[in-house]
């Protein structure tokens, strides 16, 4: 039984456990370029990061914005999305193609799309603003406007993969609390509110909890669409940690701020899974 | 269930609208990607179209072979995480007890840590084991990536596989690793054939591995074309061939196993 899980527990030592625990070292020492010593130095890096204003005043809250807008609206949008193609069409293969076709583009691609869509001068965005007699908009000059693209783009990613969970899960739903309700006069809408919705519970708890936390450590779009800009207004948390770390060469303060961050994200994860456990109970 | 007569033009009109916010984006990329460099700037309007921002892309330095190291490495990543974590995840369907609990809790608990938090001290480790900007120093990280998530998901699709198929297997005098080869893992193939390929994808797609763990010996595309944004922000035309291409193995894919990833993903 143990031969099963070694392969997959050596890979995870290595290269997830060992590098955590070299990091949690390295956050309690003055660890820098120019200090081959690496002093300890105690608690004094979480400090300074959690004391720093742009940490706990813009990215704490950047994060936490993206994260909540991004689940919702992916949630929302993949929901309708599946209860919309869970019937037959005439041309229903080439919509199910064209609106998986975001799971397959990669981030930084989608990135470069709407950073190109958007641009201040060139942009189709603005052209199409512009034509329909609205002021063309500076897209990445202003925070609220630089987060929304962000936010947007990530909805546009991540739609799909709710979609084809959902889809999959409505698809394998028994059809007879469906048939009982319609003979009992439910229409749509009820039928959806107190029949399907109900029975779709663990899957959608499912979905929230993966991306809430992938949510959490958005990269790729935002290092690519604003790099953190404009004046780190839209950095994330984990923006905030790779420029300690490998921009201004602080070490200790990218190790510091990036577990600060995970224990965040430990302590949403526990909450969040109990809330599953929880629905995931109810539907047995 | 075609959709009641009344309602068929909204909802052939919401249909519509979503595929085309679906595809636009891409399709505009496409578009700037046939324009020469003289009508990139009013993509919407115009009429002469070129190949040659193809070539001129990748021509650029490091660009081929950041093509073929993302290959590479999306196809080892996904050769090696399925191998690990199938037999991982039969464990955690089928046996109970201490050491399963033990593996779920820790799997939960190491999917939830944020990237950044490991990958920056795996850049010391990886320099530290002399395999930073090698194939070994981004493949293995990667695999660690799936082992927990993967390991989740392949639990699930063998949790739909009632056991008491095996048990028929055990009667029919089959060993237990015969019953797992020969009748719990052909059932569960679909499923982790279709993780397999977005397990390809993720890899083909990943961003901060790829910044923090390569350089200029194993270039990844990912990275090189967020060098290229910066770069040369201006040549859109280029650009947007770059991403057309990178785009097209992740399409080939998906296209041709796009009902093998439905069906997979509806066990």
């Amino acid at each position: 039984m143990l031969a099963l899980i070694v392969p997959a527990f050596l890979i995870l030592a290595l290269f997830q456990i060992v590098p955590i625990v070299i990091g949690a070292n390295a956050s309690f020492r003055s660890w820098s370029l120019f200090n081959p010593q690496k002093t300890w130095v105690g608690l004094a890096n979480y400090r300074q990061v959690l004391t720093d204003p742009l940490f706990y005043g813009t990215v704490l809250p950047n994060t936490f914005l993206f994260m909540a807008a991004s689940v919702t609206g992916g949630l929302v949008a993949g929901l309708a999305l599946a209860m919309m193609l869970n019937r037959r069409f005439r041309g229903e293969r080439i919509v199910r193609t064209a609106i998986l076709l975001p799971l397959m583009v990669p981030p930084v691609v989608a990135a470069i799309m709407i950073t190109w869509m958007c641009n201040d001068q060139f942009g189709i965005v603005n052209v199409v603003m512009q034509a329909v007699g609205l002021e063309p908009v500076p897209w990445l000059v202003y925070r609220s406007t630089s987060m929304a693209i962000v936010i947007a783009t990530d909805v546009w990613l991540w739609t799909p993969w709710f979609t084809i969970l959902i889809l999959a899960a409505l698809r394998t739903l028994p059809p007879e609390p469906h048939e009982a309700g319609r003979i009992d006069g439910a229409g749509p809408w009820r039928l959806f509110r107190y029949i399907t919705l109900p029975l779709l519970r663990p899957v959608l708890m499912v979905c929230v909890v993966v991306r809430a936390i992938d949510a959490f450590r958005v990269f790729d779009i935002v290092w690519t669409i604003t790099k953190g800009g404009p004046a780190r207004s839209t950095e994330t948390f984990s923006i905030y940690a790779y420029k300690q770390a490998f921009v201004y060469l602080n070490f200790d303060l990218g190790t510091a701020a990036s577990l600060v961050g995970a224990a965040i994200v430990m302590v949403v994860g526990a909450v969040l899974y109990r809330g599953l456990s929880a629905a995931v109970e109810v539907s047995r | 269930m075609l959709a009641p007569g009344w309602r068929r033009p909204f909802f052939g009109l919401a249909v519509a609208a979503v595929t085309l916010l679906m595809v636009f984006p891409v399709a505009w990329i496409g578009l700037t990607a046939l324009r020469p460099a003289s009508g990139v700037f009013y993509v919407h309007r115009g009429t002469e179209f070129t190949l040659g921002n193809f070539a001129e892309a990748l021509a650029k330095p490091e660009m081929k072979a950041s093509f073929v190291n993302s290959a590479l490495i999306a196809t080892f990543a996904t050769i090696f995480s399925l191998a690990v974590t199938i037999t991982s995840g039969y464990m955690l369907s089928r046996f109970q007890g201490a050491t399963a609990s033990v593996w779920f809790a820790l799997i939960y608990l190491f999917r939830c840590i944020p990237y950044i938090s490991w990958v920056i001290p795996l850049y010391l480790l990886t320099q530290w084991l002399g395999i930073l900007d090698t194939y070994w120093g981004l493949l293995l990280p990667h695999v660690a990536i799936h082992v927990c998530f993967f390991s989740w998901i392949m639990k699930g699709f063998f949790d739909s596989i009632s056991p008491d198929l095996e048990s028929a297997a055990y009667i029919d005098g089959c060993s237990r690793w015969g019953a797992f080869f020969r009748v719990a893992l052909p059932l569960a193939t679909p499923g982790i054939v279709a993780l397999g390929v977005l397990c390809w994808l993720y890899t083909w797609n990943e961003f901060l591995f790829a910044l923090i763990l390569t350089g200029s010996r194993t270039p990844m595309l990912t990275v090189r074309m967020a060098q290229f944004v910066h770069e040369t922000g201006i040549e859109w035309h280029l650009m947007s061939a770059t991403a057309v291409i990178a785009l097209g193995p992740a399409l080939l894919v998906t296209l041709f196993a796009q009902e093998y990833v439905v069906k997979g993903l509806r066990i």
